[in-house]
């Protein structure tokens, strides 16, 4: 027996794409994540680092504000991805900020 | 009081990757009639999160600081050069994926098979990172602990 969808469920055709906030933010996640992983370098994490005046403070919530700063422009200005394609992205950004993390102490 | 804030810390963490499991699986069968509760379990992952995070940056910036010292002048001191300077930055992974995981759940999923694959993907990367991340945690922890021990040992000789 088939379930029962709601009208605008119904009226919905199937799709891959992605807008509105699931595709402004999306986009602003991948950004905001290797973003989080340019502050371990020394020039910038130390200059985050002086605005508030602890090492943690700045760079511990500089990341969140790039995320909701820029998923509100992303969404502002309309922006569309496919779903698989921002899947990839999402994947890529955290694989090459995480990688990137543990080499860079490693080596440091 | 201070311990309640060490422990829930971790706590958090774990609740956040069991959620995000939950998330997983039901994303993975995504339907009409598991919708709502998608949405559900995606909101207790980002509320899990924030708490870890909240909760581990008061740590880090009122307690951490002589734990650090410690670990230092101990036989582990890579403990915090190599580890704990990756967790404290490799956390901003998860996290704003957990802040994103709601949003994306908003969307039919049962319909719409690439907010799907995003959801599921975003859940996936968050409970790998918040393993690694909690045995990061131990590792720092009896990091403190072997200090202690070397401390001891070198002040009975």
């Amino acid at each position: 027996m088939m379930s029962v969808a709601p009208a605008s469920d119904a009226a919905a055709t199937a799709t891959d794409d992605l807008k509105g906030p699931a595709a402004g933010f999306g986009l602003a996640a991948a950004i905001a994540i290797l973003f989080n992983a340019l502050l371990a370098w020394e020039p910038l994490s130390g200059y985050m680092a002086s605005l508030a005046g602890d090492f943690w403070r700045t760079p511990g919530v500089a990341p969140v504000v790039a995320f909701f700063v820029l998923g509100y422009l992303f969404t502002y200005h309309k922006f569309r991805i496919n779903g698989f394609r921002l899947a990839v992205l999402l994947a890529a950004a955290s694989i090459v900020a995480g990688g990137g993390l543990a080499l860079w102490f490693a080596l440091v | 009081m201070n311990d309640v804030i060490l422990f829930a810390h971790p706590i958090f963490g774990m609740l956040g990757v069991l959620a995000s499991v939950w998330v997983f699986v039901e994303a993975l069968n995504a339907s009409e009639a598991n919708r709502s509760r998608i949405r559900i379990a995606a909101f207790i992952v980002t509320g899990c999160l924030i708490a870890a995070w909240a909760l581990g940056g008061y740590w880090r910036t009122a307690f951490y600081s002589p734990e650090k010292v410690i670990i230092l002048k101990g036989p582990w001191p890579w403990a915090h050069n190599f580890v704990m300077e990756t967790k404290e930055r490799l956390f901003f992974i998860p996290l704003i994926l957990a802040l994103y995981l709601p949003i994306a759940a908003a969307a039919n999923l049962a319909r719409n098979g690439g907010a799907r694959v995003v959801v599921m993907v975003a859940a996936a990367f968050i409970a790998l990172n918040g393993l690694a991340i909690e045995g990061a945690g131990a590792v720092i922890s009896y990091a403190v602990k072997v200090a202690f021990v070397h401390a001891g040992d070198a002040g009975v000789e």
